[in-house]
């Protein structure tokens, strides 16, 4: 029964309003099978309304969506391939753990005993096997969440939905559990949108990354290109943390871009930007810190944290405050020192001011 | 969506399966007076008429006016039996009821004068006069001397004693108030009215409630149908009951058929058998003390001898209509019951 | 989906084909037809008896079939369907509305001929069937254009719920509130305004001067005041319930559910025996402490005392599913943050139990507004609207205007309190089962809050013991409050059975008792459906008119018995829908008045549990059917059993509406025992209202049986108190 198209997902121009209010513009979108594609974005952005919309939960006031090829728009969530993993687990108190896993196969009016041993083998797939007969009330809340996860896969989903499956674990379990899901997700190469707002949990799992913004698409991606090529000052503030320092494009050759900056002229990758203002995205491990007799940026001090493996500095320059990560452990500066800030021009990027 | 269809239909079979109307050979009886008078009734047209199925249902005078008000056009009874007769008068003059071409001669004049001022349409059965009781226990224990007359009542012994019905509600507060109006003139009824008023602690809504607080010793005196108050001291209240001696009126009990009745034989017959002497007779098994309008009935012993009561000649005519009874009415909250009394 | 509507427009051609159109006079699903000669089915009637009106549901169905069938743009074919059933329900309603009876009403010239002068009949099962068909048709198609999130259930349980509130609510009570605008030969607006805010109505006598205020003001403040006792007392009791270690729950318990199950006039009548100016609690205090003997309990006190006493139950049902259902988690939280218990329960439980207690507010306002037994009996001259309008009615000066003024006052009132209600439980979202399970131990109360509880709720219980142990002694001695010689005599009448000629029911109340059973039996399930699956629309799911929706719900609780009783006669004594002197208008008429209580309940209840409860088993693949069974319903235990018992208790205990619709075939308990208690006869009434107290007792527990508790967490703990 594989097809190429099964377990893909396709936005065609979907626009979602509620009443005045629009929560979704004008969105395409195509994850292709197999994939984890993670929305990401701060809280209001739409991401959890394209999620519904791909449930089914909310209906699209325009446009049209396409799951595994079939066109589902005015299908209700019920007769939607997809299974979703909810923020708040949505565990049903009143069931076992075992029928809530094995629900989604009854309601199909699967033989209960059949049932109840594939709900089994989905509780072993998530590591819980031989905790069937417990209420939800008595586990703790990662095996909760990953009682939800088996509920949802136990279906065999065309696509599964994870609404912020994490936030409520503590953050050693989150990196457990997000591990898990990725294995799972990958063993039984299941489509997988993720809703999420915390970046490196998006960077850690996904294939793709969508961030989103004011009910649109920032920036879509994998991880990497995110990371290394920001289109825009908001996607490199989100993803990895970033100074970002004003500057003037004062011409682009091969791609090179020659960039005044608190005057000073760096060879920086244009990024396909052209003459005019814009802003140099500087990743923080990319900075070092020198003594001020050396060149570069001048600045100083203002804060230093000790953290064992790095120190974090904060640095007051010409540039704005800039935030510092420096492997160098060994001999620290302290706050209130002069330095001088250095960075490779190569490993800096440009975005539109 | 199979199995909501499923249960949706077999609720729909199950209400509708509970339905059923009334047939013609049945003859629908609404009774207004007592219960066990009205299942007498039943049980003895039954017993003569194995034919007919009586289906009766007991309702006040006023809730079975308004329903044959609201079913006019298509009534679902046959014949209304019992109850005051002002309702019955109303209900023949707004042409809800029919003659029922029943003879009226071995009826006493206040029975025919009913049927005479309603153009046949309601005939009298039994007669109630009004009249005064007392707890005797209340008033020795506060050392009131028991009331005579209506003037007694506003005496200032009884302040906060007396407890009667509004007329505005009660067919029985009413019939006070025009048995008053024709006692004294219009006049000077309302001034003793308001006298009377001053001692009142309550203007109850029910007609028969004062009669029954005076039997529980919630008010001492109270003012209703003497048949009422029998009944009450039979069952056991130190009730005393008072025939007034300026005089006092009475209600008539009355029959009558339902305009468009279904079953019109079933009914006349009922109305027959209701006027029939043997029949009044019994009333006192069920304790029923009302005068029975027969000339030829037994009159039980416990019943207020009408002969010796100074009964009024009541003109049912005019304080029956609709008119003078709003005028009265409107001049009783003016000047006596007022809406909004000072609390 | 296609399918479903065609099953449909099959069910509707078998009730158009095979079954009688017209009601007979045999009933309302005689089967005389398949023996009668004279044409019955819809289908006869057009071919047979030139009935040709009836053609329209026929059409109208063969077109929504041909339309199905033949057009492929599913959206175009969805829309006409939906314009081909909605017109075969117009005109189905419109020819049983213009040919009545007596011939057509309305159009005479246009229709003439034989047929149409004789008339015709009221609806029949056939016709029901149909209109029943074709209304699914419509709502399948509608929701196939994509309205209601496309789900036929929700659209199709919307539309069926519009239809029966119009039907069976707004077509009876608008044939009365008509009559307030009437004046001789028309209707006026300038009549109505100085009949409406007239000071009788509205003064404020008795706060600004010496007089005494207008009825629909005593009714406010009567209501208020109720409102806000049975809530605080409804509370104390169910924090009892869930929060503390009392010893005596179970006694407590059963306690808190009597009143409700009590007749109506028991409780004035035991009030009076007990504190009347002769009742055996004042004649103690007047031996005892020398306390003058009054007659203060005819008034506003003894009334708000007694409704106090009959409608503290049902705040109590309402609050008892709310409280239980308030997180534990939540308190710990408050807990761990440093709160006391007392702020605790201030700040966080309290404000959790918002919707509940708005609810149970809005109930006991709503039922001390429509109350008319206690007010009858304890009122005095503290006259409300409820006393007025029944008087307006069946008063010796009967005024069907009057009576509409007056219950447009008292709707203003509930359409007041209700928007109130609104705008202070407010959008918030309440809810405290989310399907993150939670384990931990509800608060216990602070030492303040469980003495105010205890000092509240004790004497109340103590109080409710006392009345209805007098009303049990009532009904064994000969004369209540005059003659304690002990008899049975009372029971032998009512309850009698005579062994002697094989076995019979010579009791006089037994006709009466069965009648009454079965109705209550078959109008509880059926409240409690409509009224949950109300509550279920309401909370969960958006439409247009939703608002509105709400309150139309409400109206029918909102208008006194008496205004329904009369209204209903109006409307169901004449084709197309002629119900009078049947069960199934009893039936109906509980159902409607008392469906607002699931409705209250089931939205505090279902505002507790997470949407996501919900969503998560939709995308399961469940639909909102199986949802509504299989997660919802086991969730709403309590708010279930609440509108249960509450349907049930309803329909055996109210008076004013049915007086009206008892036919002698089917009369009722309480009809009974009000006739006897007007003839003076209390030992047989109160013998009746303890038997019938029994029974609903008995009837209860197996409820509570049947349904049980819903399982949340393994136990509910309760913090000892440290």
């Amino acid at each position: 029964m594989t097809t190429l198209t099964q377990g893909s997902v396709h936005f065609d121009g979907v626009v979602k309003k509620y009443g005045a209010v629009t929560a979704l513009k004008r969105l395409d979108l195509k994850i292709d099978p197999g994939q984890l594609v993670t929305l990401l974005g701060p809280s209001g952005c739409g991401k959890t309304t394209t999620l519904r919309l791909v449930a089914g939960l909310e209906m699209a006031t325009e446009g049209k969506i396409l799951i595994g090829g079939e066109d589902v728009t005015h299908l209700t969530a019920t007769y939607r391939k997809v299974s979703m993993v909810f923020q708040s687990y949505a565990l049903f108190p009143h069931m076992t753990v075992r029928q809530n896993v094995a629900y989604g196969l009854t309601v199909k009016s699967m033989p209960k005993a059949e049932a109840a041993q594939k709900a089994d083998h989905g509780l072993e797939l998530v590591g819980l096997a031989g905790f069937g007969d417990r209420l939800p009330s008595e586990l703790s809340g990662g095996q909760q969440q990953r009682v939800a996860v088996a509920r949802a896969i136990v279906l065999e989903p065309e696509v599964l939905l994870l609404d912020e499956p994490l936030s409520n674990l503590d953050a050693k379990l989150r990196r457990h559990v997000r591990e898990e899901i990725r294995q799972i997700q990958q063993r039984l190469g299941l489509t997988a949108v993720y809703v999420t707002h915390d970046q490196e949990e998006a960077m850690a799992v996904s294939d793709r990354i969508i961030v989103m913004k004011n009910a649109e698409i920032a920036q879509e991606g994998t991880p990497g290109d995110l990371y290394e090529a920001p289109k825009s000052e908001f996607i490199a503030d989100f993803i990895g943390d970033a100074n970002l320092a004003a500057c003037d494009v004062g011409g682009v050759t091969d791609g090179i871009a020659s960039v005044r900056m608190d005057g000073l002229t760096y060879q920086v990758p244009a990024g396909g930007l052209n003459k005019g203002a814009a802003k140099m995205v500087l990743r923080p491990h990319h900075l070092r810190l020198h003594s001020a007799d050396e060149p570069g940026v001048k600045g100083v001090v203002s804060y230093a944290a000790y953290l064992g493996k790095e120190i974090q500095y904060t640095v007051d320059s010409p540039l704005g405050e800039l935030f510092v990560i420096s492997g160098v452990v060994n001999k620290p500066f302290a706050q209130g020192d002069d330095v001088s800030v250095q960075f490779d021009a190569n490993l800096a990027r440009l975005v539109a001011a | 969506m199979k199995r909501t269809n499923v249960i949706s239909a077999a609720i729909l079979m199950a209400t509708s399966a509970m339905a059923s109307a009334a047939l013609a050979d049945e003859l629908n009886v609404v009774c207004s007076a007592e219960q066990d008078w009205c299942d007498l009734m039943v049980a003895a047209f039954e017993a003569e008429n194995p034919d007919t199925d009586v289906l009766m249902v007991r309702k006040s005078t006023g809730e079975t006016l308004a329903q044959v008000r609201a079913e006019a056009g298509n009534p679902k009874i046959d014949v209304w039996w019992g109850g005051t007769g002002d309702p019955h008068l109303i209900a023949a003059e707004e042409g809800l009821t029919q003659p029922s071409g029943v003879s009226t001669d071995e009826l006493l004049g206040w029975a025919r004068n009913m049927s005479d001022i309603s153009e046949a349409r309601t005939v009298g059965i039994y007669a109630g006069a009004l009249g005064i009781a007392y707890n005797s226990e209340i008033l020795d224990e506060k050392g009131i001397a028991p009331p005579a007359c209506w003037a007694d009542l506003a005496d200032p012994r009884f302040a906060g004693e007396i407890q009667v019905a509004n007329p505005n509600s009660s067919g029985t507060a009413y019939t006070e108030l025009a048995t008053f109006v024709q006692l004294f003139g219009e006049d000077e009824a309302f001034t003793r009215l308001a006298a009377v008023g001053a001692n009142v602690n309550s203007y109850t809504k029910s007609g028969s409630a004062p009669s029954k607080a005076a039997a529980r010793g919630e008010t001492g005196v109270s003012i209703g149908f003497m048949h009422d108050m029998v009944k009450l001291a039979a069952s056991g209240f130190p009730l005393e009951i008072v025939a007034p001696c300026e005089g006092t009126g009475y209600e008539v009990g009355a029959v009558s058929i339902i305009e468009g009745a279904r079953n019109f034989e079933g009914a006349q017959a009922w109305v027959e058998f209701a006027l029939r002497a043997d029949v009044q007779s019994r009333a006192p098994e069920v304790q029923s003390f009302q005068v029975p309008s027969n000339s030829n009935a037994e009159v039980a012993p416990e019943s207020p001898d009408l002969a010796s009561i100074k009964l009024i000649d009541y003109d049912f005519a005019t304080y029956g209509s609709s008119e003078t009874r709003a005028r009265l009415l409107a001049r009783w909250d003016e000047e006596v019951g007022d809406p909004n009394p000072q609390e | 989906m296609k399918r479903t509507i065609f099953l449909w427009l099959f069910v509707g051609l078998v009730g158009f084909v095979l079954l009688p159109w017209h009601m007979t006079d045999r009933g309302f699903t005689s089967f005389d037809w398949m023996r009668d000669d004279a044409p019955s089915t819809g289908l006869m009637l057009v071919m047979q008896g030139g009935f040709w009106w009836l053609l329209a549901p026929l059409l109208a169905g063969l077109a929504a079939a041909a339309i199905q069938l033949k057009i492929q743009t599913p959206v175009q074919r969805s829309k006409l369907t939906l314009w081909a059933a909605a017109a075969g329900l117009f005109l189905t309603a419109l020819q049983g509305l213009v040919i009545v009876r007596a011939g057509p009403r309305l159009f005479e010239t246009f229709l003439t001929g034989e047929t149409v002068m004789g008339g015709q009949p009221g609806f029949g099962i056939g016709a029901g069937v149909v209109v029943i068909a074709l209304l699914f048709v419509l709502t399948n198609a509608l929701s196939q254009t994509g309205k209601g999130q496309g789900d036929a259930f929700v659209v199709s349980m919307i539309g069926l719920i519009i239809a029966l509130v119009a039907v069976f609510v707004f077509y009876p009570v608008s044939h009365i509130l008509v009559r307030a605008f009437e004046v001789q030969g028309g209707y006026s607006l300038t009549e109505f305004f100085p009949r409406f805010f007239d000071s009788d109505l509205w003064g404020l006598g008795c706060v600004i001067g010496s007089r005494s205020c207008g009825t629909a003001i005593n009714s406010l403040f009567l209501a208020t005041l109720t409102g806000a006792g049975t809530t605080l007392l409804g509370l104390s009791f169910a924090l009892i319930f869930t929060r503390t270690d009392f010893r005596a729950k179970k006694v407590l318990r059963v306690l808190t559910i009597i009143p409700i199950i009590t007749p109506p006039f028991v409780i004035g009548l035991a009030l009076i025996l007990l504190f009347g100016r002769n009742g055996t609690i004042t004649e103690l205090a007047a031996d005892l402490f020398g306390m003058e003997k009054t007659r203060w309990l005819y008034g506003f006190w003894g009334v708000y005392f007694a409704q106090l006493l009959s409608f503290t139950p049902i705040a109590f049902l309402v609050l008892i599913g709310v409280v239980q259902g308030v997180s534990p988690s939540m308190e710990e939280a408050s807990q761990t943050l440093d709160a006391d218990r007392w702020q605790t329960f201030r700040y966080v439980s309290l404000p959790l139990m918002r919707p509940g207690l708005a609810n149970a507010f809005l109930l006991g306002f709503i039922e001390s507004l429509a109350d008319f037994g206690n007010p009858l009996v304890l009122g005095g001259n503290f006259g409300v609207l409820s006393t007025e309008i029944y008087f307006a009615i069946v008063g010796s000066v009967a005024d069907p205007a009057k009576a509409a003024i007056l219950a447009i006052a008292l709707l203003t009132l509930t359409l007041s309190a209700f928007l109130i209600q609104r705008s202070w439980v407010g959008k918030k979202s309440y809810a405290t089962i989310t399907g993150k399970a939670d384990s931990g131990q509800n608060a216990a109360l602070s030492p303040l809050v469980r003495t105010a509880c205890y000092a509240t709720a004790l004497p109340w219980a103590a109080l409710t013991f006392v009345v209805y142990s007098m009303i049990v002694f009532g009904s064994f001695v000969k004369l209540w409050g005059y003659d304690h010689t002990f008899t049975f005599a009372h029971y032998v009448r009512a309850f009698g059975m005579d062994f002697s000629n094989g076995w019979r029911f010579s009791g006089v109340a037994w006709d009466s008792y069965f009648t009454t059973l079965t109705i209550s039996t078959i109008a509880a399930p059926l409240t409690a459906l409509v009224g949950l699956s109300t509550a279920y629309l309401l909370v969960r799911q958006k439409f247009v008119g939703k608002d509105a929706f709400e309150f139309s719900t409400m109206l029918s609780f909102a208008i006194p018995g008496t205004v329904i009783g009369v209204s209903y006669i109006m409307a169901f004594n004449f084709p197309p829908i002629e119900l009078t002197g049947t069960s199934i208008i009893l039936i109906i008429v509980f159902v409607f008045r008392n469906m607002p209580v699931g409705v209250r309940g089931g939205i505090a209840a279902m505002s507790q549990l997470d949407n996501s409860l919900d969503e998560a088993s939709i995308t399961l693949g469940a639909n909102s059917f199986t949802t509504v069974r299989r997660v919802i319903l086991p969730l709403m235990g309590p708010a279930i059993l609440a509108a249960l018992t509450y349907s049930f208790v309803r329909a055996i205990t109210s008076v004013s509406a049915v007086i009206f619709l008892v036919s002698a075939k089917h009369n009722m308990a309480t009809s009974f025992i009000v006739g006897r208690v007007e003839n003076g006869e209390f030992g047989i009434a109160i013998a009746y209202s303890a038997v019938l107290i029994i029974t609903m007792l008995a009837a209860i527990l197996l409820l509570q049986l049947l349904i049980g508790t819903r399982r949340l967490r393994r136990t509910d703990r309760v913090q000892q108190p440290a």
